[in-house]
This record gives C-alpha cells, structure tokens and sequence, in this order.
C-alpha cells in the first residue's frame, strides 16, 4: 500500500516534470500538429484541439503504465489505485504550469522572450483557446484519468521487461535457428554457402539501384562510417587504446586524396587509384608519427592527447599558416572522381564501391581479431601487465593498433573526398571523432556485426529522426544515456569480450576492470 | 529501476511518433496504399523513374520538352520550395532567421491558382556535409521546385552540382563566396553581393573615403571571413596603403582581449573585420581593454545588424558595417511589422538577412508564376524553363532591384555603408560628401 | 638517478622523445630570445594586456577544471557533460539578474532605482547562489541519472553516456530558451568594459572590474574548496573514497552520498565559473559550456588530473598560454589552440601525467 503509494507520487512528479519540460520546449504543441498529421485531421494547418488531448493522453497512459510497473505482481486495485495517484500527481503539476504560463500569457506578458516555445498563438492552442483555470482542469483530469486506465491496461497485460527480454528473446530464436541441425548443415554446405553468398552479393549489387540518391548519399555515409568504426574498433575495441581524435586520420587521408587529384590548390592530377594508396600510407604515417611519443600513456591521457591531436589538425588546416598547401577554410573542391569504363562515378557506382570495400574492411578485421596479433592486443586490454609478463610487446602491439587503424580512416577519408568532391575543414570537428566512437561502443566494443549495426543506428538513425527537426539531436542525445544504462555491452556484444552487465560490484573490483 | 522504464517508453513513444511522421514527399491522389511506408516509398520511386509516372498521367507538351521535366503537384498538394540552412547548433540564428523570412514570402502569396506555396527548411549544420545530404532528398521530392538557399557558402557549393544535374534552380540570399558563381552553373543565382565586391568596396573606402594609410586587417577564420580579409588587405596594399597586422581568431569565443592587443600593437587608423556579429560584438566590448579606442573597426555584412548595436551599446559607437539592408521605406516598416507580428523576434535581430531572405522568397515566387501551368486539374512547373525564369529575374524587392547577370549575381546595387550613430545604424555620412 | 639513466633503454619511442624535446627547446629558446631582444613587437603594455586576459581566463579555466579533477579522483571518469553544467549556471544566473533587474527597488534607496542597482552586492550574491544552485542541482541529478547506474562498468560506458548527456541538455537548453545569443545584465558598478587604469610602459592599460572582480572570487573559491578538502569530514571522506572505496565503505563511509556531494561541489564551481562568465565576458548562449568545458579537462590534464592543484595550475596556465603564446612564438592567434594543444602533448610526453602528478598511485587506476 505504502510502496505503490510512493511509486505513484515518483511516477507522477517524474512525469508531471516530463510534461513541464516538453510543454517548454513546444513539444506538445509539435507532438499534437504531429498527431494530426498521422490521422489527416489537420486542416489547413489549423490542429484541432482534440489532437492535444490524444497528446495528452499518451502521456497519461505511459504515467498509469511507469507507476504501475513499480509494484510488480499487484491487484488490480492496487495498480489503479498507483495509477491514480501518480495520474493527479502529474496532473497537478501540469494544472500548476499551465495555469500559470496561461494567466501570465492572457496577461499580456511576453513569455516568449526567454521560453520562446510560448508564444500567445501557441499558448491559446494550448488553453483550448479557454480561460487559463478551466484549461488548467481539463488537463488535470484527462492526465489523472489517462493515468488510470494506463495502470489498469498494463495491469492486464501485465508486461515486465518487455524491451530487453523481447530484444533477448530474439536474439535467441535467432541463434537457435542458426545452431539447428537442419539449418546448421544447409550453412556449413559449402554449395549452400556459395548460393547464399552470390544471394547476399546480386542483393546488395541490385539495392543501391532502387534507393535514389538520397539513400545512396545516406547509406555512403553510413558505409564511410562502417569503415570508420571498424579503424577504430580496431584500435578501441581490440587492443583498448582510449582515442578521441580519431578524426586526424580522416582528416589526413581526405585531404591527401583531394590535394593530390583535385585542379585547385596544386593541380597534381595524381591517378586516382595511386591517390587513394598515397592517403592510406599518409594516414598510417601520421598515426605513426603520433604513437611513437604518447602510446605508452594511460587511458584518460591518451584521450585527450588525441583529442587534442585532433583539433591541431583541423586548426591547422584551416589556419592562414597553410592556407597555401590546403586551401584554407574555402577547402578543396572538385575532388577527383573515379572513372568506370570512361563513365565517371556516380552514386550507385560510389555506392557499390563502398560496399565491396566495408565487405573486404570486416573481413581484414575479422582476420585480424582471429590472428596472434589480435589475441595480443586482446591481451594488453584485459590486463597490460600481464600480457607483458607474458611477453607479448606491448608497445608494439599498441603501435600496430594504431597503424592499422589510421589506414582504415585514411581510406574512409579519400572515399569521402571523392564521393563529395569537396572536402574542408568544418567536415573533421570533434563531433566525428565522438560519433565513430559512439559507433564503436553502442554496437558493442570488439564486435564487427555491431559496428554496423553501431553505424546505421548512429548515421541513420538521425536521419530518421530528421522528421522530428528540432528535437533530432536532443533525442538522439538522450538515447545514448538510455542505451548505456540499459545496453551497456552494446546492441551486439562480441561474444569474447569480459564485459559484464554493471552491478553492484565492489570499486575495487570495479577498479582492476577498468585497469587496460 | 522505474526511472529506467520511463526513459525506455519515452524512448520507444518518441520513436514511434518519428517512424509515423510522414515524409514531405507528394503522394498522387489515385495511390491507395494503405501505409504510410509505402507511400513514401512510392513517391520516391516516381520520382526516381519519373517518365514511369508521367505516362500514366499523359504528360503536357512543355514537359516531354524540357530538358528537366517538370514538378508534378497534384491538388491539394502545395507548391515547395526548399531551403538547406544551419537550423540546429552554433549557427542556427541565420537559418531561423532567413527560413522565416522566406516562409513569410511564401505564406504572404496569395498562392498560384489554388496552390499555396509551402517552404520546406531542413537542416544542414551549416556543413557542406549536410548540404549534399539536403540537397539529395530534395531532389527526389516531385512536388519541390525550387531552392532558396543553400545559407552558407561551403553548404552551398557541395549542393551546387547535385541541383545542376536535376535542374532545380536556386536563389541564395546569403552565399557570398565569389568563387560560387564562377563555376558555370545553371541554376545558382544568388542575392547577396560577393565578398569580392564588398572588400574592394571597403579598401576602397577606407583608403579614399577615410584617408587611412595604416589599416590592421582580421578575420574569423572562415571560408567567409578570410575571403573578404584577403581581398581588403590586396586592394587596400594595391591602393598604396599599408596593412601593418592581419590576425586571425578562433571564432565563438568570448575573449579577444588578447589578439586585440597584438592587433593594437601595431598602431593601425582602423581594424577591418571580416566575420559574422558573434565575433565582432565580442571584439567591440573589449575594443578599449585591449587599448583601441580612437581606431575605427571597419566591419562587413555579416557583422551588420540590430543585435550589434543591442549588444555593445556605447562600446559600438562609431563601428562602420557592410549591409543589404534597405534604407527605411513603407514596404520595409510593413514588413518589419508583419516578421515581428508572426515570429518572437524582431527583423534584422538574428541576422542581417532577413530582408534579402524576404525578397528571395519572392523572386522565386515571381519566376515560379510566370513558368507554371495547370492542365486536367494538376500544377506543372517545368524545371528548365523555370531555371531561365529564375536567371532572368527583374523584380523590384525590399533590397532594391533585383536582376541577374549572366553568371547568377543578381545584386545590382552593391553594398550599403552604415555607421553606428547614437546607438543606431545610420547611413555612412562621409566628410567628402 | 644514474641508475635509472643506466637502466634506460633506446627504444625508438624514447628516441623521438628526446629529439622532439631538444628541438622544441632550441626553438622556444630561439623565440625567446627573439621577443626579449629582438625588434620588440610587443611593448610592456601589451604583455601585460596579455598577462590580465590570460589570468582572468584561466581563473574560469581552474574552476571549471576542478570539477573534472574532483568527479574523476573518485569515479575514474571523464564527467563530459560538466561544460554542459556550467552552462545552466550560466542561464540561472541570466535570468536571476533579469529578475532582479525588472524588481522596483525600495523609495528609500533612491529615486527610478531597480533592486539590482540599488542594492548590487545583494543582488550579486544571489545571482552567484542561483547559477551555483542549479548547476549544482544539475550535477547531482547527471550523477543519479546518467552515471550512476552505470558504477562498475568498463570505463568507456559512462563516458558515452556523459557525451549523451552533455548533447541533450546543449539541445534542450536550446529548446528551452532559443538559440540567440544573450547578454548578461550587469549592475552599473561591475559594469563590463569599466576598469582601473593601470600606468604601464608609458601607456595605460585596463584593468577592468569583471576581470578584477571574477579573478579574485575564482582564487577566493579554490581557498575555499581546498579548505573543505583538507580540513573537514566530508572533505576527509572524499580522500578517503577517492583512495579505496571498499575500504572507505568498510569505515562506514557512505560511498554513494560522498560521490553525489562531490557532484554537487564540482556544480557548485562550475556554476559560480558560468555566472563569472557571464559577467565578464557578457554574451551566451547554450553553447557556452562547450569550449571552456574541452578546455578545462585539458587543463585538468595538464595538471595531473585527479590533482586539485594541478587543475588550478593548470588552468591558470593554459589560459596565460592562450593569452601570451600566439605572441610568445610569433603565430597567429588563430593558433593558439594548437599551441595549447601542443603544450599538453610535450608536457605528457615528458611528464606521463602531467606537471604535479596524480594524486593518486598507478596501481589504483
């Protein structure tokens, strides 16, 4: 009784506090002209109030759902009852907001100078173009009721955990399909490998055909990502190298490619495929000239070395001390595009190009994971001191991380170069370095699969998620804190990592597993 | 734990609203496909294969002729105009700002025989990453004819040659990186003047208007700011001046005490600026802590606007700037009253392009109405007539005339000068005048 | 230390070292000498412009480089999203002195007189409170939230969440109150641009009431806080769950509560940092907190992060090596990133970690 009476108050102040900040932000007045959209009940860009109590009530019924999750196996007067309180909880705290928003608006005071979201037109949508208080009451009610028919929905449904055991559950009807004999003997056939694998291939050769342009120019992205990551991943995932200026390599291997093909600054007029060579190499280089001094530091020292290294790239590219080899800020345009039987490139032919190369990137990594080196590296992120004991050559190792690395961005940077036929230095920010990583750890550190699927979720996923404008990075932000707490491992685990789900361990513990 | 659960529904709800949001894209009135996936799906397959589509329909005769087609906008369906702009992060001012102006234009416009004109502003983080991406899913949208934009130079070079190849004309109200132009495109025009007219017009004035033989030249290290430093300091040297210090700053900081100092050092007549307002109102502010306060700061176009003088009060006094900004008349006070009635903020208050952005709007209006056609109750516009129809524009706007040359500058007039007066931009008042 | 020179091996890593060394002093050497007896671009006055910014800068710098420091002597992570933090304190104190500003004062204190100018110093002393006070709520609430959850797992985690959090609340607050810039409202006796005039080298220089005002209350602070460190309990408790926390909880420490007021006492510095931001340098938006929040972990870094006055060292010096080293080496300022930058990497290539060392031994990391 006490405790479901406290889960509701929790509930109801965490969403009551929900609502406030969407209500400042605009997004109920965004999410109901949404709503309209959805059910065609927009007219003439005139939203109908109804839309806003649909609004309302979806966020009634996710309050009767939170609150009623606290209480587990319940009765069902239990579960309404949390339900309830939860419900008017949050529902006064909207009557609170709105009233007072409201009053001060039909006062006449200019709310919108500091909250610009509340300006009067939207405001009065969001009264039900009424008094302030009757407002204030309809919202209290339609949250307290929608609450309670929440509660009472998730209480006959009684789902728990639903998200991660319907991930699990499908992964595992996944595996197990994989691990049946039938099915096991059909994959291990080498004829049926072959089929499957000339499938896979007329596939992918035939999908960048139907996509158009602007999902070819999305999924290049996504694929000059995978590369990037699987670089990274090498050097993160694999041997444990904390890197936060992963961008410098990048940056190094787009513009060696565009200053040696393009007509402007220098007009070398390099053949296209030496060009790509000579990126690859210069980018291994800098990663060389880079490691040699800082790779014996630790973890967090390295990171911001690196991301330090990072930033001295892009600065200095764009700096009037070189403006004369790279361009300067304008950067380098007309990039040289690849010729296939005297047609040049276009976004298919890119596209393909990309995908035979992110095939052959995850099957050089794959090797690499598989190799002594790899178990090495795997070694020294485990445990450095011990892997020395055993004699593997940590800096050595380190350094090859490293190498192998910066060649993989090198080669993303002259693809990128070439596909754009533009590169300047507002391209390689630090917001690149932090994606890939991003990439890196939410597909799950050390895992190939999860570096794609790390690299559509955090390049495609946006752009999706472009149908929400304003609120595109702002949810994509608080997905990474989501994902972390509740998918710390990734969306795709290695299958050898020693990650453990966090619990409550004891921080010495703790403290020897963060130890590279 | 409970907090846990809510941010995963929170996740989930909002990704449901966002996987159901329809797509800006046109769906033809006899489609009947029941989800909205698959609409959008076909809409960009008609678009991709556009003679497919055109046949069931039995195309007009200017359509099969036209080098691009034509933009297919069936009833009920608007008339879109797309922008590329910087809408979210450091820059997100100008985009806001010159998306609502043109979409005051556009929804100002009583609309083209029942179409109304809708314009669609995505953001490309000022990036010319982001540009191409914008630029390739406009492209596929039947229903957009025309682009008003790209905002920022770099954004709108890697846009240039994907709009050139669908035949999409554009008008940027802001671009102004002369080499844009220089390319030979067909379709970009733009109504701001370049940077190369403006800096030979600055040297020009602070040499022969202003007497100055001492200058210090600085920049925000921008493709914009640096272009317009370097032409200033070369005419100003091929004038027969002297650039005693040419600095450049790490733009969006707050502190520039101490390149302004070394600037100092040098003891220029005036410092020339090139860069946008952020910068500047910084330097203004700390103009006398870095000891300048009887030198000139000789400012350009981006650095123009209500927020400067809102934002250095006193310490502004006597700055000069660059603008496209009209001098008042009735159409410009209608139209400030009109920006501040539909938008929190005042015209000119975010950047200085809210008129040009306005005229823009209008310009592509104007091109659009004298190209469109409507035959068995749909809108056509073909796209290569209307690529002409835009480079041949002669409209008179807020900016004054409005009309292109044979590369795409359709700014006739040249820049403005403007001083800070009593707090207040007023037109240049020159002693030799 | 023979022995160690004995003991030395020429790996190749050692070698560049000490070339990148020896060059790096030969040319700073060079520079040096250049700027003190060379044509003398830069007069007294000058360096001393350069000394005032580089101070004041750097004083923000410390303050906010004491809340990475603080958060990661006792989690061992990167807090990413505390430039974020600072930022809200910056708001709060904006709207507190907007508040302020719009209240009539009193008759009694003088004629058309607004509370904020009537009464300043009060004034002043609750705006510090409120951009104190919420960054010190936001801290807290980042902690419960995003981190958390998270003790115990690998290192990496936390910190993608803290990007997570720091990108969220950048957009929220942009969300929230618009993407213009504002303008902080100073009451006319702090008023920015006003300062003493100080006689130098024949010319004089500004030393203006913000910098003076911000440089003495972030020295102010740091006592204070170095104080609460090693004076009292908490202060002890602190040292203790940053050295062991097993051991500390076996004390009857309670862990959770001291890593949740260590948040609360890093928002507290990166609030009174963001409103001194404010008030000095006038302009904001929601990105605010994003420079000075990279900034100040590198100068927690440059210190020996964990180390509470290496983060004030190292504050104060990457601001004077932004101020002072374009000069110093006759770059651009423009540059003066990559200078800094540079700095950094020597002094970790010579120094593993950085100028005072960790407070904290190898093996505990």
């Amino acid at each position: 009784m006490k405790t479901i009476l406290k889960n509701g108050l929790r509930a109801g102040i965490t969403f009551g506090i929900v609502f406030i900040f969407l209500l400042l932000i605009g997004f109920i007045n965004v999410g109901s002209t949404m709503i309209g959209d959805i059910l065609g009940t927009n007219v003439q860009d005139q939203v109908p109030v109804n839309n806003l109590l649909i609004t309302l009530a979806i966020l009634g019924l996710f309050t009767g759902i939170t609150a009623k999750s606290g209480c587990g196996e319940c009765k069902w007067w239990m579960a309404l009852l949390g339900g309830l309180t939860a419900g008017l909880v949050s529902g006064i705290l909207a009557w609170l907001a709105i009233w007072i928003t409201g009053t001060l608006s039909v006062g006449g005071a200019e709310l919108q100078t500091y909250l610009p979201n509340l300006d009067p037109e939207d405001m009065a949508f969001l009264r039900f173009y009424s008094t302030p208080s009757a407002a204030a009451n309809t919202y209290l009610i339609y949250l307290s009721l929608s609450s309670l028919a929440g509660a009472g929905l998730a209480w006959l449904l009684s789902f728990k955990n639903w998200f991660s055991r319907g991930w699990d559950t499908a992964k595992t009807k996944v595996s197990s399909w994989f691990e049946d004999k039938n099915v096991s003997d059909v994959i291990h056939n080498p004829w049926a490998t072959a089929v499957i694998l000339a499938i896979v291939g007329v596939a992918l050769y035939f999908l960048p055909l139907t996509w158009g342009s602007y999902w070819n120019y999305i999924m290049g992205t996504v694929a000059i990502y995978i590369l990037l990551g699987l670089g990274l991943n090498i050097i993160v995932g694999y041997s444990g190298q904390l890197v936060l200026g992963y961008v410098a390599f990048f940056a190094t291997g787009a513009y060696t490619f565009a200053l040696l093909t393009a007509p402007t600054p220098h007009g070398i007029g390099l053949n296209l495929w030496l060009a790509v060579g000579a990126s690859v190499v210069v980018s291994t280089l800098t990663g060389l000239l880079l490691g040699l001094p800082i790779l014996n530091l630790r973890g967090d020292y390295l990171a911001i070395v690196t991301l330090g290294f990072g930033e001295i790239i892009r600065i200095l590219i764009k700096s009037d001390l070189l403006t004369d080899i790279t361009n300067g800020p304008k950067g380098v345009t007309n990039v040289g595009q690849p010729n296939w039987f005297g047609e040049v490139f276009n976004d298919v032919n890119y596209m393909h190009l990309l995908m035979l190369l992110v095939l052959i990137g995850l099957f050089i990594a794959k090797r690499l994971k598989d190799s002594g080196t790899g178990r090495a590296w795997i070694a020294i992120r485990e445990d450095q001191t011990v892997a020395q004991a055993t004699g593997i050559n940590t800096y050595g190792s380190k350094i090859l991380a490293l190498l192998l690395g910066a060649a993989f961005a090198g080669l993303a940077g002259a693809l990128f170069a070439s596909r754009n036929q533009f590169t300047g230095p507002e391209d390689f920010t630090l917001m690149v370095s932090i994606n890939v990583l991003c990439i890196v750890i939410v597909g799950g550190m050390g895992s190939l699969p999860g570096v794609v699927i790390g690299a559509f979720v955090l390049k495609g996923l946006p752009e999706l998620l472009r149908e929400l404008e304003d609120y595109r990075l702002l949810v994509f932000g608080a997905l990474l804190v989501v994902m972390m707490i509740v998918r710390p491992e990734g969306l795709w685990p290695a299958a050898s990592t020693h990650f453990k789900q966090p619990s409550k361990k004891q921080p010495s513990e703790a403290a020897v597993e963060v130890k590279q | 734990m409970k907090f846990k659960r809510f941010l995963v529904l929170l996740f989930v709800f909002i990704l449901a609203l966002s996987a159901c949001a329809p797509q800006p894209v046109a769906d033809p009135p006899s489609d009947e496909a029941d989800s909205l996936a698959q609409e959008t799906e076909a809409a960009t397959e008609e678009a991709a294969t556009e003679e497919a589509a055109d046949d069931e329909a039995g195309l007009p005769a200017a359509c099969e002729e036209d080098e691009f087609g034509c933009a297919v906008i069936p009833e009920g369906e608007t008339i879109k105009v797309g922008m590329g702009a910087p809408m979210l992060g450091d820059y997100s001012m100008f985009g806001i700002d010159i998306s609502q102006a043109v979409a005051l234009a556009l929804q100002e416009d009583d609309g083209f025989e029942g179409w109304s004109y809708e314009l669609v502003a995505e953001d490309t983080g000022g990036t010319p990453e982001g540009g191409a991406a914008v630029a390739n899913k406009f492209v596929t949208d039947p229903t957009m004819v025309a682009i008003a934009g790209h905002i920022f130079s770099g954004s709108t070079d890697a846009a240039i040659p994907i709009y050139d190849k669908a035949g999409f004309p554009m008008m940027s109200p802001s671009a102004t990186n002369p080499d844009l132009t220089q390319k030979g495109s067909a379709v970009f025009n733009r109504l701001a003047f370049t940077d190369a007219a403006q800096g030979e017009a600055a040297a020009n004035l602070l040499f022969n208007d202003f007497g100055f033989t001492e200058i210090a030249v600085m920049h925000d290290g921008g493709t914009y700011g640096q272009g317009l430093a370097d032409v200033v300091a070369a005419t100003f040297e091929d004038l027969g001046g002297e650039v005693v210090a040419y600095e450049a700053v790490t733009p969006g900081e707050a502190d520039y005490v101490a390149p302004l100092s070394a600037v100092d050092a040098a003891e220029p007549e005036a410092v020339y600026f090139g860069g946008y307002a952020a910068e500047a109102i910084v330097m203004m502010n700390q103009w006398s802590q870095a000891g300048l306060d009887d030198v000139l700061f000789f400012g350009c176009d981006g650095t123009f606007g209500v927020e400067f003088t809102d934002k250095t009060g006193a310490n502004g006094e006597g700055a000069v700037a660059a603008s496209l900004v009209p001098p008042d008349s009735e159409e410009k006070t209608a139209f400030d009253a009109l920006y501040a009635e539909n938008f929190p903020t005042e015209a000119g208050e975010l950047s200085a392009f809210t008129w040009s952005s306005f005229d823009t709007g209008n310009v592509l209006i104007a091109a659009i109405e004298s190209v469109a056609f409507v035959e068995n109750g749909t809108l056509y516009v073909p796209r290569g007539a209307l690529v002409d129809a835009v480079r041949n524009s002669d409209f008179f706007g807020l900016t004054g005339s409005v009309k292109c040359d044979e590369i795409g500058e359709c700014n006739a007039s040249g820049p403005a000068w403007y001083q800070v007066v009593d707090g207040a931009w007023t037109p240049l008042a020159l002693a030799s005048d | 230390m023979i022995n160690k020179l004995k003991n030395l091996k020429l790996t190749p890593g050692l070698i560049l070292r000490i070339l990148v060394g020896l060059g790096v002093l030969v040319f700073l050497g060079w520079r040096i000498y250049q700027t003190a007896f060379g044509e003398g671009t830069y007069g007294p006055d000058t360096w001393m412009r350069f000394l005032i910014a580089g101070l004041v800068i750097g004083g923000m710098y410390a303050l906010i480089a004491i809340g990475y420091t603080l958060v990661y002597g006792i989690l061992f992570m990167i807090n990413f999203a505390h430039g974020e933090v600072m930022m809200l304190g910056t708001f709060a104190g904006y709207f507190a002195l907007e508040a302020f500003a719009a209240i009539p004062a009193p008759a009694a204190a003088g004629p058309d007189l607004n509370f904020l100018n009537a009464y300043p110093v009060i004034a002043l002393i609750l705006t510090f409170l409120a951009g104190a006070g919420t960054s010190a709520l936001v801290g807290l609430l980042l902690e419960r939230i995003a981190y958390r959850p998270l003790r115990g797992a690998p290192r990496l985690i936390p910190l993608i969440s803290a990007i997570g959090a720091s990108i969220f609340l950048q957009n929220a607050a942009q969300l929230l109150f618009g993407p213009q810039r504002r303008q902080y409202m100073n009451p006319d006796i702090l008023w920015r641009g006003m300062g003493w005039m100080i006689p130098v080298g024949g010319k004089e220089v500004m030393l203006t009431y913000t910098g003076a005002f911000s440089f003495v209350l972030s020295i102010l602070l740091m006592v204070a806080l170095f104080i609460l460190v090693k004076r009292t309990k908490l202060g002890k408790s602190m040292r203790a769950v940053a050295e062991n926390k097993q051991a500390a909880a076996l004390m009857g420490i309670d862990v959770d509560s001291v890593i949740s007021k260590t948040f609360i006492i890093s928002g507290i510095l990166a609030g009174a940092a963001g409103v001194m931001w404010g008030i000095h340098n006038g302009l904001f938006n929601h990105y605010v907190g994003f420079i000075p929040g990279i900034k100040a972990f590198t100068a927690a870094v440059l210190g020996g992060i964990g180390n509470i006055p290496g983060a004030m060292m190292g504050g104060m010096l990457l601001g004077l090596l932004e101020s002072m080293g374009p000069a110093l080496l006759g770059l651009d300022f423009q540059l003066k990133d990559v200078i800094a930058f540079t700095i950094l990497i020597l002094v970790l290539i010579f120094r593993p970690s950085g100028l005072l060392g960790e407070a904290l031994t190898e093996e505990k990391v």
